[in-house]
Parts: C-alpha cells; sequence; structure tokens
C-alpha cells in the first residue's frame, strides 16, 4: 500500500472514529454513568490516537492523547464527568476533525497548529489535577485506579524559595515556579527573562542573580545568572507548557495544601471490561459443557477425573476470587463420582453467582452444541450499522479487487486435489496424498465461506438505486406538464451490488415509460374520474432468495390497439397474427425487439426506451421481467431478482470461427504443442506432456464443425488440457483467450436435451456465449 | 536605535536585544553616576536586565511594564 | 511449571500450526501422529511431568480420536487429564460422539488461534494466557 491509500485510509478511518466520539460524547452527557458507553468512547478515541500517531501528526496526537488520559480517567471512576470536561472534548475533537481536513487538503498538519494543539490539550490535562479528583473518588475505586497519567506533583515538602514568597501571591490554586537558566543559554537563543514575562496568569515575578554579580570590570553579561520565581494562576497544565522547551530548569509547585497522598498503587491489572465479559461467557460455556458431558450414560472414571480438574482449572480463571474460593473448597471435599461433581456444578455454577438464575438441567444434557472456532454466521454483518455496531465505509473497487482475489483462490485451489491424486498414482506417496486432501478440504470450506463472506458485502440497499428517483420524476413531470407523486416502499431491501448496478438504466427507462405514456395529463385524468395527481409507486421486498420490484402508476394502462398496430406496422409480427393475441399476449408485445420508436430516444441513455433493453438487462443478471396492464386502471411491471450471484469463471476459447466458454475448474492447463510433436497412431492422436500421454480430441470434430484445428504462426496447435472424471484429454482449439466470470444459465425449454453444453451466459455485449460441458462432448 | 547615549543618561527605547547589552555595560562602566532613562522603554533582553541588576545604575524614569520596574527595584535595593 | 499439551494429529502441518499456537501461549508442546503413538507417549511420561491437556483430531490411522480418548480414560496408573477434540466434523452427533468417548471440549478446525488459545488456557486454569488470549480474540474481531 503507498503512502497516499494509507493516509487515504487514515483520513477516512479517522473521520468516522470522530463521528462515533462526537456523538459518543453527547450520548455520554446524558448518561455519565453508563460504563458501557464510557469504554466505548474511550476505546474510540484510542484508536484514533494510534492512527495519528503511526504518522506522526504530533500536535493531532497531543490533543487526542490528552483526551485519552482524560476519559481513561473517567471510565475508571477516577474523575466524574461534567460539563467542563464535556465541552474541553467536545472543542478538542472539533479542533480535531479541522486538523484532519487540513491534512486531507495538504497532506500534513501545518506548523501553527502546535499552538491551539498544546492550548487544547492544557485545558484537558487541567481536568485531571488533584483538585478535580478529590471530588468524585471512592475510596475502593481510587485503590484501584492504575497511576494517574497527568503530572500530579510530589508532595514534598514545601522549598524555602516557596515560603519566601509574600504571602498575598501564595493563594490555593496557583503555580509556583522557580525558573534557573543555564549559563550559556543565550547562546542556545534562549532569553529566560522574555520567557517568564511571557508566562500565563503571571502574577508575580521575581528576580535575582543566581551568584553574587561579578565585579564590573569581569562581568560577562552573556553569561546567564538570573534566577527567576514567579507565581501564576493559570492551570498548572498551561505553565508547563509554557515552559516545555527547559523543563529541566525549572521547578513547579502547586500552591495549596498538599495533595491527598497519591494512591499507595496496589496496581490490579484493570481488565478491561469487553475481555472480563468474554471470559465469562466462555467459563460458563465450558462449565456446561462439563454439566452436559457428567450426564452422559456410561462415563469413564477417568472422565470424571479429568472433568473434575477442568472445573479446577476454570475456577482458577474465574474473575470473582471470593466466590472461586469457597467453591474450590467445596469441589476438594466432595466424594468421588459423576454425581456428586454435576451436583457440585449446579451449585456453584458461575452464572448463578451473578445472575441468581441458572440454564435448567433439562437443558444441559442435551447434546453439546459443537462451537465454531471461526466467525458466527455473516448474516449478522447484513445491515449492522443500525444495531449500533461499528460500520466501515470502504470503496467499491477494494470490494471489487477482494473478490477477484477471492475468485482467484477459488480456482487455484481446485488444484489441489488433482496435486493429491498425482502424489499418490505418479510418486506413490499415500501419505503425502491423505495430507493433502485434508488440508485441501480446510482451504476448500474456508474458499466457500470467503466466497459468501464476500458476497454477502457486495449487498446494498436497493435504496442506493430508488435515490435519484425523486429527482427524475420531479424533473419529467414537469417537463411533460404531469403532477405525478413518487412513492417508494422499502428501499432497505437487499440485493447484490452487481444486480442493483445493473438495474439502475432499466428502472430509469420503466419510470420514463410510466411518466410519459402511463400516466395521463391532469385534465385527463380528472375527465377519467381520477384525482389529477398520478401515482407511482415503487416498492421492493424480498422473498426468499429472490428480490421482487414492482413498479406500478395508475395510469392509462397499456393500450393494446395501438400496440398491436404498431408491431405490425413493424414488421413484428404478421396482421393475423396480431388480431389473435389475448389482451394480455398483446400487452407483452412491447417487449419485442425494435418495437421502441426511434423519435423516443432516450436522453439518459441515447438508446431507444424499449422494454426489450429492460427484459435484457434484468436477463443478464439472472433475473425476470413480468408487465401486467388493466386499460384505464394502470401497469405494473415486476422485476424479479436473485438475491446474489452465482458466478463461474470460464476460459473462452475460439474454434472454428466461434467462441466457447469451459468451465476453469475442469481446465488443467492451456500449451501450444508443435504439430509434429503429435503422434498418430490409427485414427488416434496423442501427445507427451511432462511425461505424461494425453490423448488429443479436436475440438471441431467434437462439435461436429467441419474444420480442422487451425495451426498458429509457429505451427503449433492450441491444447485446451482439461480433466474429466479419471482421465485427462487434450482438445484441440484454435485459439485461447481470457478468463470471465459469468453467470451459468443452464439450457431450458427445447435445449434442455442437448448434450455437450452445460449452459449460456449472457455476455456484456450482449451476446450469448455456450458454455461447453466437455464430459459430454467426449 | 534601541539606545541613545546622551550627556547625562542612556535612554532605553523599544525593544532593547541582547546586541545591545555590552555596549550599555560599557557606557555604564565608563560614567562615574550612570543614569538610564528606561520610561520608553518596552522590552529588555535578559542581558540587558542583568547588565542593569549587576551595574545598578540610577533609573530617572521606570519602565511601563511593572515586572520590569519591580525586578530593577530589588535589585538596586 | 509450565503447562504440557500433547498434540494428537496425523497431518504434520495441522500439528505445525497448533503447537505454534499453543507454543507461542507459553506452553510446552509434544506431538504424537496418531492414537497408538499417542498412548506410548502418555505410557512414557516421567511421574512427575503429566500431560496437562490433550488436543485430538478425530480421523487418523491406526487408531482414531474416539479410540484414543477412551483407551486413555481406561488408564488408572496416569493421572487424567481434560481432553479438547478438534475436527473438521461440524455434525452434533459428532460432538456427542466426543463427550461418550471422554472429551471435555470440542472445537472446529480450522479454529482461530485466540478462540484455540482461549479455550486451552481455560481448560489449563492458566488466567494470564486466557485474559491475553481473549483480548487478542476480541481485537481480531472475535465476539464473545
Amino acid at each position: 500500500m503507498n503512502s497516499t491509500e494509507l493516509l487515504d485510509q487514515f483520513i477516512l478511518e479517522a473521520r468516522e472514529c470522530l463521528e462515533q466520539i462526537g456523538q459518543r460524547l453527547l450520548e455520554v452527557e446524558r448518561a455519565p454513568d453508563d460504563k458501557a458507553l464510557l469504554n466505548d468512547l474511550f476505546r474510540q478515541v484510542h484508536t484514533l490516537k494510534g492512527n495519528c500517531g503511526l504518522f506522526d501528526f504530533k500536535p493531532l496526537e497531543r490533543v487526542v492523547h490528552a483526551g485519552e488520559d482524560l476519559l481513561d480517567r473517567v471510565r475508571n471512576g477516577t474523575l466524574a464527568y461534567n460539563a467542563g470536561i464535556a465541552d474541553a472534548l467536545l472543542e478538542a475533537m472539533d479542533y480535531t476533525g479541522e486538523l484532519i481536513d487540513l491534512i486531507a487538503k495538504e497532506g500534513n498538519v501545518p506548523a501553527a497548529a502546535d499552538t491551539r494543539a498544546q492550548a487544547l490539550a492544557a485545558a484537558l490535562r487541567q481536568h485531571l489535577s488533584p483538585a478535580g479528583v478529590a471530588a468524585a473518588v471512592a475510596p475502593a475505586a481510587a485503590a484501584a485506579a492504575s497511576a494517574a497519567s497527568a503530572p500530579v506533583p510530589v508532595p514534598e515538602p514545601e522549598p524555602d524559595w516557596l515560603k519566601a514568597l509574600p504571602a498575598a501571591v501564595r493563594q490555593p490554586g496557583r503555580v509556583a515556579l522557580r525558573y534557573r537558566p543555564e549559563a550559556e543559554c543565550f547562546f542556545k537563543g534562549e532569553d529566560p527573562w522574555h520567557l517568564a514575562r511571557q508566562t500565563p496568569g503571571l502574577q508575580h515575578l521575581q528576580a535575582a542573580p543566581q551568584q553574587a554579580w561579578a565585579a564590573p570590570e569581569v562581568f560577562d553579561c552573556y553569561r546567564c545568572n538570573l534566577l527567576l520565581t514567579l507565581v501564576s494562576d493559570a492551570p498548572q497544565a498551561y505553565v508547563e507548557e509554557h515552559f516545555r522547551y527547559v523543563p529541566e530548569q525549572v521547578e513547579l509547585h502547586l500552591l495549596q495544601a498538599p495533595p491527598a497522598a497519591a494512591p499507595a498503587a496496589a496496581p490490579a491489572a484493570v481488565v478491561d471490561d469487553a475481555v472480563g465479559e468474554l471470559m465469562r461467557g466462555r467459563i460458563v460455556r465450558i462449565w456446561d459443557e462439563q454439566r452436559a458431558l457428567l450426564g452422559r450414560p456410561g462415563i469413564a472414571a477417568g472422565t470424571v477425573a479429568a472433568t473434575h480438574t477442568t472445573f479446577n482449572h476454570l475456577l482458577a480463571c474465574w474473575a470473582d476470587t471470593t466466590a472461586a474460593s469457597s467453591a474450590r473448597r467445596a469441589l476438594a471435599g466432595l466424594a468421588p463420582g459423576a454425581t456428586p461433581l454435576a451436583g457440585w456444578a449446579v451449585q456453584y455454577h458461575p452464572a448463578a453467582a451473578s445472575t441468581g438464575d441458572l440454564p435448567s438441567p433439562s437443558a444441559i444434557v442435551a447434546p453439546l452444541e459443537p462451537r465454531r472456532g471461526s466467525t458466527p454466521a455473516v448474516a449478522d454483518e447484513a445491515g449492522a450499522g443500525a444495531n449500533g455496531q461499528k460500520v466501515l465505509r470502504v470503496s467499491q473497487d477494494k470490494i471489487d479487487r477482494l473478490m477477484d482475489l477471492i475468485g482467484e483462490m477459488v480456482v487455484a485451489k481446485n488444484a489441489l486435489p488433482y496435486l493429491a491424486q498425482r502424489a499418490e498414482d505418479v510418486f506413490n506417496q499415500r501419505e503425502l496424498a491423505r495430507e493433502i486432501k485434508t488440508q485441501y478440504s480446510v482451504i476448500n470450506r474456508i474458499a466457500e465461506d470467503m466466497q459468501h463472506a464476500i458476497m454477502q458485502v457486495r449487498m446494498l440497499p436497493v435504496g442506493t438505486v430508488f435515490q435519484r428517483f425523486g429527482r427524475l420524476v420531479r424533473d419529467i413531470s414537469k417537463k411533460l406538464g404531469k403532477d405525478v407523486s413518487l412513492v417508494i416502499e422499502g428501499e432497505d431491501t437487499e440485493a447484490d451490488k452487481n444486480v442493483i448496478e445493473s438495474l439502475a438504466d432499466p428502472l430509469i427507462h420503466i419510470l420514463r415509460n410510466s411518466l410519459d405514456h402511463g400516466i395521463e395529463l391532469p385534465a385527463v385524468r380528472l375527465a377519467a374520474g381520477k384525482p389529477a395527481q398520478g401515482t407511482l409507486r415503487v416498492a421492493a421486498r424480498q422473498e426468499g432468495d429472490r428480490v421482487i420490484l414492482d413498479i406500478s402508476d395508475d395510469g392509462a394502462g397499456v393500450h393494446t390497439g395501438r400496440v398491436r398496430a404498431k408491431a405490425v406496422e413493424r414488421g413484428l409480427i404478421p396482421a393475423d397474427r396480431a388480431d389473435s393475441l389475448t389482451e394480455h399476449e398483446a400487452v407483452q408485445l412491447v417487449f419485442l425487439p425494435g418495437f421502441s420508436t426511434a423519435e423516443a430516444i432516450s436522453d439518459l441513455s441515447g438508446r431507444g426506451v424499449g422494454m426489450d433493453v429492460v427484459r435484457n438487462a434484468v436477463e443478464r443478471v439472472n433475473g425476470t421481467v413480468e408487465l401486467s396492464s388493466t386499460p384505464g386502471q394502470g401497469t405494473k411491471i415486476r422485476l424479479t431478482l436473485p438475491l446474489s450471484m452465482a458466478v463461474t469463471n470460464v476460459m473462452m476459447i475460439e474454434t472454428a470461427g466461434r467462441r466457447f466458454g469451459v468451465p476453469m475448474d475442469l481446465i488443467v492447463e492451456t500449451v501450444r504443442v508443435p504439430a509434429e510433436d503429435i503422434h498418430h497412431f490409427k485414427r488416434a492422436q496423442t501427445v507427451v506432456l511432462r511425461g505424461r500421454i494425453v490423448p488429443l480430441r479436436a475440438l471441431n470434430e467434437l462439435l461436429a464443425l467441419d474444420m480442422p484445428p487451425r495451426l498458429n504462426a509457429d505451427a503449433e496447435h492450441a491444447v485446451l488440457v482439461v480433466r474429466l472424471g479419471a482421465e485427462t484429454i487434450g482438445l484441440l482449439v484454435d485459439d485461447f483467450h481470457g478468463t470471465s466470470d459469468i453467470i451459468l444459465k443452464p439450457l431450458e425449454g427445447v435445449l434442455t436435451g442437448i448434450t455437450g453444453f452445460a449452459g449460456t451466459a449472457l455476455m456484456g455485449d450482449g451476446s450469448v456465449l455456450m458454455i461447453l460441458n466437455p464430459k459430454e462432448l467426449v | 536605535m534601541p539606545i541613545r547615549y546622551l550627556k547625562k543618561h542612556a535612554a532605553l527605547e523599544g525593544q532593547v536585544s541582547a546586541d545591545d547589552a555590552e555596549a550599555l555595560g560599557q557606557w555604564l562602566r565608563d560614567q562615574n553616576a550612570p543614569v538610564v532613562h528606561l520610561g520608553k522603554c518596552d522590552q529588555v533582553h535578559s542581558a540587558v536586565l542583568q547588565v542593569l541588576m549587576a551595574l545598578r545604575p540610577r533609573v530617572s524614569a521606570p519602565p511601563a511594564d511593572p515586572w520590569l520596574a519591580e525586578a530593577l527595584n530589588a535589585a538596586a535595593a | 511449571m509450565t503447562a504440557h499439551i500433547l498434540v494428537v494429529d496425523d497431518a504434520a502441518t495441522v500439528r505445525m500450526y497448533h503447537r505454534k499456537m499453543l507454543g507461542d501461549a507459553g506452553w510446552q508442546i509434544e506431538e504424537a501422529i496418531n492414537g497408538v503413538e499417542a498412548l506410548e507417549k502418555v505410557a512414557n511420561q516421567p511421574k512427575d511431568k503429566p500431560f496437562d491437556l490433550y488436543v485430538v483430531d478425530i480421523n487418523m490411522p491406526k487408531m482414531d480420536g474416539y479410540t484414543f480418548v477412551r483407551e486413555l480414560r481406561r488408564l488408572g496408573h496416569v493421572p487424567q487429564a481434560p481432553v479438547l477434540m478438534v475436527s473438521t466434523e461440524a455434525q452434533t452427533h459428532d460432538a456427542t460422539a466426543a463427550q461418550d468417548a471422554g472429551a471435555n471440549c470440542y472445537l472446529i478446525k480450522p479454529a482461530r488461534p485466540a478462540e484455540l488459545v482461549l479455550t486451552a488456557a481455560l481448560m489449563l486454569g492458566d488466567a494470564a494466557a486466557s485474559v491475553k488470549a481473549a483480548d487478542m480474540h476480541l481485537r481480531n474481531g472475535g465476539r464473545a
């Protein structure tokens, strides 16, 4: 990944984080005690900080880090959330957003940003000072808290210089500072007097010599001998920021009663809540599995012993140590055998300890549900944004790339069973063959899961297409002088991305048709007793493994008389045939290619708004179109589409001037063989490839195409080596072309009986590609 | 020029930088009873402050900056 | 005292995979390629260093996983330890068969590293390792 991509990703994620954080901050204000919210907020800020750190955007990190430290204390309960903290955080996050925008524009953070960042960071850290802590803390929480991250001044006895300050100046909350610059500091460009003079919130400033001034004759004005003492009522953090370049020359004290002794930290490992929850869940699950085990008939003594040990070990991981030790004690004193152990397991069940209720025994004795080690059903992911799960925005070409890679892997893995077979047959490696097969089944399952998963990722709500309709309807109806209301239902219904994309144009065509021909002018409608405003309804719903899209209008319906006439006029059907059609059949005439007139060229696509175009597009994605109409009342078009698409990868080959597709998972290799290398024996042809004899058949012959296979410029044949069951055969073709992902449509109707073909696929240019079934051909 | 050397006194005006510290120190040493006028003085570099604190000239007009005035007062005391 | 785990699987790749994941968690790993070899290893373990956990595959030549666990459970003179059965089979009856043989837990392979280590850690009573594994599981997108 190059650095621009990385930066783009960072910006994308950072914006997502900030959005979440902003929302959470508002939610937390309303529910400041909600631990889950606070933890989530902390995690978001923590992630943001981590990301900022990767890029060395110091001002950004400074601000976010301060926020993180603050939030860490809040979620630990050692700091009470209040309006001041909320404001500081919101302001800091707003500024962070500004910086991100700057980074997006310039690729970097401007140097000037540091000042503001410092100030915001200081403002945040101010809340960490002990004055804030004292208010909120319960003793137990304080003991458990991790060491405060703010620089709490060491509570030493007050130094003399501090005591020497005028009493009026020594007010609690103020910061006293002694600055002893080093002798050579002028040559470093420092100006200590100026620095001290500029301290924020300066209330008192004293200058004295560090040592007595030298005699005038030997006095060196460029050797710094100043000792500066000052008091400021600015927040300590501000003062620290001010002197950040000379921290070792500065001694700082907070003026007030010595702060509460730093919690004699028993730094208990503060286990993240989510981790604790996960562990509790797992422990309970394994606990219940043991209970089920104990209920199995004919359990061996050894198994009981092992289960006893398992319980002991689970208790060792159980967070509630008091409950665990009493359970342990009881366990140690148990009589041997499955029954006492089972009874104990019920009595000391960890879930009961916290919730007081227990899974019923009957449920437990039921057979153990095997736990999948892998991800739970992908169905969870679809549209999970609404549940508050984290949602990532990803650009579509990344998804497409992922899909390509998965497709490639799906094909690549297919080599493994073949290799296994070779290992066994050719190299006599039975063991190896078995291992390869085992590994293949693992990889195969993962690959299928991945393919399924990426298909799920590609699911988009149909609403993404419906979005543009409102504007479209408004503009066109205005242009035509009609009054139309667009009603959209079910825009959350999801379908595969390809399907949705291929629907965009057809849907627009259909809508335009409705607006042009379907819905009448207001005057006409009123005359017909209809409301002046027409309704165009687009409804989507899911039914089983299909998505149904209904587009209906309450217009004039299809005028079958006109349709029949037009079809005859265009020479699409003979006149007598046109007359004999039923009403419903007549309506279907609009699907005939060439039906739409040149004059009705859509300004959207430049092509005719023919229903044949619509039907093609829909069928290309394996869907169907149905049209029904009631004269005077309206028209309904129903699109039925697959939920996700089964894609087959085929290689295109050419022979006798025709193209065919061959499923990739049958293909072993493609190779060019010099004509002279082909052995002829009677009518059979063979070639030796990599030490194997491969029989050859000319595809033209198999397809009863009366042409010999063509040689290329180097007098070579193109041979497609395919694996059919246990045999390998080389097919002589004219040429290979690339591979392609297609949606295989099985042969239907009168074509079902034909052998040699697996089906057809509609290509992007509208042509039909026949997909071969070599097994049936040979 | 931030420092005007007049017959009876040196007038420090505006912002007096480190470069002027040496010359001021020399002038003060050469005078019998050096006097400085700081009425129009806005800012001094630490080195200049050191000169004023170490050589302790009489201040005929205090600077506007109270902290500087205070520091010089304390030094003179 | 470091825990001692015996990994029983006929596939070298799988053994290597389990060894890496469990070894990285800080435990000592030994391997056996089938049930027979596993029983031999159990018999030859010094009294003071028994196995603390068995991670057992089901489909193995010579002696499959179920048989191994059954035999193991019949051994009177070795301290019994929890058994974690790992298999590609995902049917409920396979898990029940595992229980009947005497296995304590059942995972389907390929198991996510964090999931495997977490389960093993809990079965071993290694609190520290279980916390680390749980944390890693969550960070790698796993769910409770």
